[in-house]
């Protein structure tokens, strides 16, 4: 009698193969905390708020007959659009984003060129004292700038006491400090991906430049900007996405009318107890924050031909992660 | 070369130099880099820096294009002191080793950057970028960016780009380094036709002795900072000043000996490594009892068989070792007292006949005027 071996389709073992285990981790990592729970939440603004707990009505309704009914309404959605706040409140969120990573890269940009132009064993003193703030919570640092920042703060103090003004300046509970706050807060995010793309960059380009009659100031201008742009996208992106959430700067630093989308989902959540809205407000958010990946993962693309770009979408990539997670981290708190 | 100018200026004494380079020093901290060196090259001359890498000569170019400040000294470009002018306003223009082509230019831009520095209307940048293109053949590669070129082709983007300005003095920076032999050599040629078409005065630096042979006009040969030797590549080659010289280019048989004076055939030293007076027709300036070298070329050599029938210049060994190059053998051959000497024989029959082989005992022998006397 012949004895038939249990064939195990070709599929099959290509599928539990070593390399594709590996592979998937990562991928079954995003699948559970990612994917998932913005599951939930798109779930949670497709319902109506209830006194209930959870304070929402549940997606499926179980009724006569053996299937469940599913119960969603785009009303919370509505809703967002019926009132300016919200509208405001996006747009607001993305004037102040747009504007404090222009002032973070440029700022940044200073630093990084510096760092990455000073003597070598320097460099890594330099780099350090760059992420030296990391060590000390967040939420403690921009406590740290109201005692700056307030009326009778530090720096009202120093100044007057230089004799500069003579009356305490208010900085404090206004956009000034928010900016102030957030530059300070995001500035690494800015720095390290400009460092490392100013540290690679080939010193003999910028003399090329000089030897063909190129003035130093018009070289920075057509070689070096143009050949750190990864380097300036990458740090644009991470500061600007989470920047646009941001909810603890604002809250701690900014005043009354300081809108930002990140204090009205916190608003929506803890104070009217509205899930269905604080979800929508934050799906829309996210909407929002994906186009401007979207269009930096196509750039990237476009010159993924270039080790170096792929390289620097990788770190990117792993950036955005590290900083999504220390940004709801500290959300928690 | 242009007919008003001599095929030998530096023997013209009517000549003015176009670069002068006088008692020029650079020091990095304490490490002198260059020491008191004085140069002067000639218009349309294609000259080369010669020596082992650290010896200065990249550091001398630099100077030259206006990267590296002079500690001491002035270098006169056509009579004009052009120490204190910065490099974006020299008249010179540099190819650097690595190329340096901008990354996000394509070719026709990276060759127009220089002209555009100038302010020059669009449509002479165009002419001027097509016409270099044309030179270096790579008109259909105008739209392409570096990343898409080959090494050779990055070359003579590169070589276009640092020629589209019109220097007064083009500037290499081991310009063929990076190139495998074939095209190398094949690039040689290019550079030498280019530099006759644009009559450019062209400064090369090179650790590659063939390379600065084959280019040259005149050969710079430097050492920790100094110039040693200044000459043709045929001078450097069949008298060089020094030991070090003839040792660095091409492959020599060092004597070394004891002067013992002259007679009718020349130069009569004491070979310490064969053990017997062998003569250079050469005349030396140096007292007897003195130790002295005799270089002698293997190609000058020539190795037989037979007892050659003249009396003097005679050694004689077993081979050793033989290299075969295909159309010439190179012979190690073993003398009684151990010293092995270099012999090159053109390999001009297809026949075994003639054949030297491994262990054969052969007889060496030269002609007094082949050998060179060196005092050090």
């Amino acid at each position: 009698m012949n004895r038939k071996e249990i064939q195990i389709p070709n599929f099959l073992k290509k599928a539990f193969s070593g390399r594709n285990a590996v592979i998937s981790i990562p991928y079954i990592w995003l699948l559970v905390l990612f994917l998932l729970p913005f599951i939930f939440v798109l779930k949670i603004s497709l319902a109506e708020p209830i006194l209930a707990i959870p304070p929402y009505t549940s997606f499926f309704k179980w009724g006569e007959s053996w299937l469940p009914t599913i119960q969603a309404s785009l009303d919370s959605y509505l809703f967002l659009f019926s009132d300016s706040l919200y509208i405001n409140a996006y747009l607001s969120s993305l004037k102040i984003a747009i504007i404090s990573t222009i002032l973070t890269l440029i700022i940044g940009y200073a630093i990084a060129y510096s760092v990455a132009k000073a003597p070598t064993r320097w460099r890594g003193v330099l780099l350090m004292l760059v992420i030296l703030p990391f060590w000390t919570s967040f939420l403690i640092r921009v406590y740290a700038w109201i005692g700056i920042l307030k009326t009778e703060g530090l720096l009202n103090l120093a100044l007057i006491s230089i004799g500069i003004i003579d009356k305490p300046l208010t900085i404090m509970n206004t956009d000034l400090a928010v900016y102030i706050g957030i530059v300070y807060s995001y500035l690494p995010f800015m720095i390290l991906p400009l460092y490392a793309n100013l540290e690679k960059m080939d010193m003999s380009l910028l003399e090329a430049a000089a030897d063909l009659g190129c003035r130093p100031l018009k070289t920075f201008w057509t070689v070096t900007i143009p050949l750190s742009l990864p380097g300036i996208l990458a740090g644009c992106f991470l500061v600007f996405i989470p920047v646009m959430g941001e909810f603890v700067i604002p809250d701690l630093l900014g005043g009354t009318n300081t809108l930002m989308i990140g204090k009205v989902l916190w608003t929506e959540f803890f104070y009217n107890r509205d899930w269905p809205v604080a979800s929508a407000v934050a799906i829309i958010l996210l909407a929002l924050l994906v186009v401007p990946i979207m269009f930096y993962q196509k750039s990237q693309e476009k010159a993924s031909h270039e080790k170096v770009w792929q390289l620097q979408y990788l770190c990117l990539s792993r950036r955005i992660f590290i900083s999504v997670y220390s940004y709801y981290s500290t959300d928690i708190v | 070369m242009s007919e008003n100018t001599p095929v030998s200026p530096w023997l013209d004494s009517t000549q003015k130099p176009y670069i002068q380079i006088e008692n020029v020093t650079k020091k990095f901290g304490d490490f002198t880099a260059i020491d008191n060196l004085t140069l002067d090259i000639y218009k349309n001359e294609f000259f080369s820096l010669l020596g082992p890498s650290g010896c200065g000569k990249t550091t001398l170019l630099r100077m030259l294009a206006g990267f590296e400040k002079i500690t001491n000294g002035k270098i006169l470009l056509d009579g004009e002191d052009i120490s204190e002018i910065p490099p974006h306003l020299r008249p010179i223009n540099m190819m650097f080793q690595s190329y340096a082509l901008f990354p996000h230019m394509t070719v026709e831009k990276n060759i127009a950057f220089g002209l555009k520095q100038d302010k020059m209307p669009e449509n002479l940048i165009n002419q001027r970028v097509e016409e270099m293109l044309e030179l270096v053949e790579l008109t259909d590669f105008a739209k392409r960016k570096p990343n898409q070129l080959s090494g050779g082709q990055s070359q003579r983007v590169a070589l276009a780009r640092s020629l589209a300005k019109r220097p007064k003095l083009l500037l290499l920076d081991e310009p063929l380094g990076a190139l495998d032999k074939r095209l190398r050599e094949q690039t040689q040629f290019e550079l030498m036709d280019i530099q006759e078409k644009l009559k450019v005065t062209f400064v090369i630096v090179t650790h590659d002795q063939e390379e600065a042979m084959t280019v040259s006009s005149r050969i710079g040969v430097m050492d920790s900072g100094n110039l040693i030797q200044v000459a043709t590549p045929a001078e450097i080659y069949e008298a060089p000043i020094n030991k070090d010289v003839a040792d660095f280019i091409g492959d020599v048989n060092l004597f070394k000996g004891i002067y013992k004076g002259q007679n009718e055939i020349g130069t009569q030293l004491l070979s310490d490594d064969s053990n017997s007076i062998v003569y250079a027709t050469q005349k030396v300036d140096a007292a007897i009892g003195n130790q002295l070298w005799f270089a002698l070329r293997p190609e000058k050599l020539e190795i037989s068989k037979r007892l050659p029938k003249n009396e003097h210049n005679i050694l004689k060994g077993t081979i050793e070792d033989i290299a075969y190059g295909g159309s010439f053998s190179t012979y190690h051959v073993k003398l009684q007292n151990g010293t092995i000497l270099k012999a090159i024989r053109a390999n001009r029959e297809r026949t075994k006949e003639h054949h030297l082989t491994w262990g054969d005992e052969v007889f060496l022998q030269w002609a007094p005027h082949s050998a060179v006397v060196l005092l050090s």
